[in-house]
């Protein structure tokens, strides 16, 4: 590679997006092996790809600068999508399928009406710019190191990316995953266990429209850090009483064991530690409305995290929520091609009210008889 | 300094002046997306569908100054942590959608209003409720506003959500402004002051005047109060006659906060800046424009 | 007018000094005191904090007297108030408005000071108006138009323009794609074992993307 042209040695930048080569030392597959470390740790796992260069001022100018983000673009317009050779055969849905998920991002929190008059809140997600980077099929993905045993040998794994970058703000390696599907390299990545007649095409964009409302999803996401807390916060105990003679006992943990036989602390007491920052579920959320313009999906309820937190979206787990097998969800996800008219800008649940109409008025049953 | 020293101070110079960014102010451990981040993911053109801008000659609206007052509830939270752009346009949206369905007239704290709504548990399955205004809160979808009315000896109290589907009508009887933004303090005011006659004949106003400002100054009822409203500096309250006593006054004197007078960047955090408020209202002079034309105030 | 510069929904606590006193009232005297101190010498250096807090006070004064002007009452008052030294409140309507009166960006540069070897104590920053009269806090930096790299692609781009799309970058937009060897192991290997609460990538990102971006 480097006997091409001086530029390689040069720049760093011009590496990462003229040039990408896949000369790397292969690695040895490993079986499963439980490891013990810290619910929280900074270490990274065996498999991190060091995604960000070096902080190096390169002292490109301006212009320079300006040529190469129009040279990037310009690059992944015209290259060969993927898609074009030789489709992926799309499978049938049962009701043991397990589709992919999508990677949105929480906007807020708005409230809505129901068309009986009741209030209820629900939780805004957009989906922006999500792509299928890559699919294993069962038997390679249960060689792999980060299988676990008690997944079982029927799942493969699908990888979803969002938010799509310059190339240059990551390093070679990191760039080079992204090659296969032929999208430019995203900011955040996630993977979803995935039955094989489900399987799904790297380079495929997900849009809002993999959903259709009236289904129920599961939302998974990184809570709200909160840091180290009390007990009160953090397990919401009672604590002391503010007066009547409680000196120094307001926020505390009161005791911690008996005596006797069952004497000292055991494992699990609940005290103060770390609060928040963990993966957490929402189950069984209903999408109430969906907007295709801007890819938001309306969902009842509020999810995990914070504002413009990601959120992991997946067909609810839930059996009294699945589907049934007459409405069958597009497989194994959205083609513009499969339905014949314009899409809507809008959908919306039979059971939402939707603002265009006139408001709501209770008919009186007894006097109209 | 030696090699090393210099290598830090150019990349902590690099890392303090790296243009209109926020530096430490998101915790690393919150993995959220700023928003100016993300915005630029939206419009960026290596996504698979960028957002088109709105071709509106936005520069040339005029936004007129009492749109402010008017209409507080598009103006979005001052917090930006709490803001999105897109949820705010979509907020938005089904406002506008709303107001075609109903009329939401002008209206101020301090003016009386006729609501009606529908109830299920009502023998005519729909309820009139005519009360004072006393209080305007949050914005979006979720503004409400409170009636206050004093009725068989009881005072009432009711909020309505100004956007739920159940509101059939709201009238204005009486179109005035009062000395304060918010009017708590009659819960503990003699009850002729928010007492309200429910067949009131609407006031109206003559062609082109402004809203008229209410300056009457409401004397406090026997203790005991809600909460201490003399200490709280009520223009619309008059001076009581409690004296406090030496613990209270003590109390008071620690509990005044005189250097949050001038304190600049507290009053930047709690509200809106102009610039913000102007690309809001831009969009609401925008909608409001045709209607405008059909309905002016009710002379 | 908004602030152009960055700045947290939660004001720092700023420590106790002596003959101040702390807490909030004792943090806006000496407040004060930077700003008076920044507006007569036009460059302090204090702690990074500090310096920080007070950019976002300085930075308001100069909206407000620029927008209202002198004659306007409110702003005489804020002048008063956060100007010590009343010869200051002239300088900041005569002098100091009109130099940034087509001005854009922000009114006030921040920097962060080296710590010496071994470090301790706090971290130190200098905060300055700009276009102050004092010499340039970082030295002149070397022009980066002669670099190599810059040559290189200046020839580059200017090629592209000339025959719309170089045989150059042709040749490598053509090729990059197919050369790739796809199901080479550790790309399988990386992707496969992606797991989603990898905690040591996401840590220190945010930082690093504030600066390239």
């Amino acid at each position: 590679m480097a006997s091409r042209s001086p530029l390689v040695c040069a720049s760093n930048c011009l590496q990462n997006i003229l040039f990408r080569d896949a000369f790397t030392i292969s690695r040895v597959l490993t079986c499963y092996q439980p490891v013990r470390y810290r619910k929280r740790s900074s270490r990274h796992p065996e498999w991190f790809v060091r995604r960000r260069v070096k902080s190096f001022d390169e002292g490109l100018t301006q212009e320079n600068k300006q040529f190469i983000k129009d040279l990037t673009v310009e690059q992944y317009k015209n290259k060969p999508s993927p898609l074009k050779e030789e489709p992926l055969e799309r499978g049938e849905w049962d009701l043991r399928t397990r589709r992919t998920g999508v990677l949105a991002l929480k906007i807020g929190v708005i409230p809505q009406w129901r068309k009986d008059g009741t209030k209820i809140e629900t939780t805004l997600l957009q989906i922006i710019d999500n792509h299928v980077i890559r699919y294993s099929p069962p038997e390679k993905f249960a060689q792999s190191a980060g299988w676990k045993p008690w997944w079982g040998r029927k799942y493969g794994s699908v990888v979803v990316g969002a938010l799509s970058c310059e190339p240059h703000l990551f390093s070679k390696e990191y760039n080079n995953l992204f090659t296969e599907a032929g999208v430019p390299p995203k900011r955040k990545m996630t993977r979803f266990l995935v039955s094989p007649n489900a399987a799904i095409q790297p380079g495929l964009p997900l849009t809002a429209m993999h959903f259709r409302v009236g289904d129920y999803i599961d939302a998974q996401a990184k809570t709200i850090d909160y840091g180290f807390q009390g007990v009160v916060k953090r397990h919401g105990m009672k604590g002391g009483p503010a007066s009547h003679g409680g000196t120094k006992w307001h926020r505390r943990m009161g005791g911690t064991g008996g005596g006797g036989n069952m004497a000292g602390i055991w494992k699990g007491k609940k005290m103060p530690g770390h609060m928040g920052a963990d993966w957490n579920f929402a189950k069984g959320l209903r999408i109430l409305r969906i907007n295709t313009k801007y890819n938001v999906l309306y969902v009842t309820g509020t999810t995990p995290g914070g504002n413009h937190c990601y959120v992991r979206i997946m067909d609810t787990c839930l059996p009294n929520r699945r589907r049934e097998i007459q409405n069958e969800p597009p497989m194994p996800t959205f083609y513009p091609e499969d339905v014949t008219d314009q899409i809507q800008e809008e959908y919306i649940d039979e059971t939402l009210f939707d603002f265009k109409e006139p408001s709501i008025e209770y008919i009186d049953e007894e006097s109209n008889k | 300094m030696n090699i090393i020293q210099k290598h830090i101070c150019r990349c902590l110079i690099q890392k303090c002046n790296s243009g209109n960014v926020p530096l430490s102010f998101v915790p690393a451990r919150q993995a959220t997306v700023l928003n100016w981040l993300l915005d630029k993911h939206r419009k960026s053109q290596l996504s698979q569908q960028p957002e088109k801008e709105d071709d509106i000659e936005q520069e040339t609206i005029m936004v007129p100054r009492d749109y402010k007052y008017l209409y507080p509830e598009f103006l979005p939270p001052a917090n930006y942590r709490h803001r999105d752009r897109i949820r705010e346009k979509l907020e938005r949206q089904d406002m506008f959608c709303r107001r075609t369905m109903i009329e939401v007239p002008e209206f101020y704290v301090g003016s009386i209003l006729a609501v009606n709504v529908a109830d299920t548990y009502a023998p005519s399955k729909n309820t009139r409720f005519v009360g004072l205004c006393i209080s305007r809160e949050n914005d979006g979808l979720r503004t409400n506003f409170i009636l206050r009315n004093h009725i068989d000896g009881n005072g009432i109290e009711i909020k309505y959500d100004m956007y739920s589907p159940l509101l059939q009508s709201i009238e204005v009887l009486k179109l005035e402004k009062r000395l304060d933004d918010e009017l708590f303090y009659l819960r503990d005011c003699p009850p002729e002051y928010s007492t309200i006659q429910f067949d009131m004949e609407p006031i109206h106003l003559p062609t082109g005047s402004a809203v008229p400002l209410n300056t009457i100054k409401v004397p406090l009822g026997p203790r005991p109060w809600d909460k201490k409203w003399d200490i709280k500096n009520f223009k619309g309250l008059q001076p009581s006659n409690r004296v406090l006593g030496k613990r209270a006054a003590i109390r008071l004197e620690r509990s005044a906060k005189p250097w949050e007078e001038h304190d600049l960047m507290k009053q930047y955090r709690e509200n809106i800046n102009d610039e913000d408020v102007e690309t809001v209202l831009k969009e609401v002079v925008l909608k409001t424009k045709k209607k405008s034309t059909k309905s002016q105030r009710r002379q | 007018m908004s602030l152009k510069i960055p700045y947290s929904q939660t004001a720092r606590k700023l420590r106790g000094t002596f003959g101040v006193g702390s807490g909030p009232s004792g943090r806006i005297k000496r407040l004060r005191m930077c700003v008076t101190g920044l507006i007569r010498h036009e460059r302090i250096e204090s702690t990074f904090a500090r310096c920080d807090e007070t950019r976002g006070y300085a930075e308001r004064l100069i909206n407000i007297a620029s927008r209202h002007g002198d004659k306007d009452k409110y702003a005489m008052e804020v002048a008063d108030y956060w100007l010590l030294e009343k010869d200051l409140i002239h300088k900041l309507f005569k002098v100091i408005v009109p130099r940034y009166e087509n001005h854009r960006s922000s009114y006030t540069k921040l920097y962060m000071l080296p710590k010496e070897l071994p470090g301790y104590g706090k971290d130190m920053g200098v905060l300055e108006l700009k276009d102050n009269p004092w010499p340039q806090v970082v030295p002149k930096q070397r022009e980066t138009k002669y670099f190599l790299t810059n040559m290189l692609v200046d020839e580059l781009r200017k090629e592209h323009h000339r025959t719309k799309r170089s045989p150059f970058v042709n040749k490598i937009l053509e090729t990059s794609a197919d050369n790739i060897d796809i199901d080479s192991i550790q790309n399988q290997y990386i992707l496969d074992n992606l797991v989603d609460n990898d905690e040591g990538k996401t840590k220190n990102d945010q930082s690093h993307e504030n600066k390239n971006d």
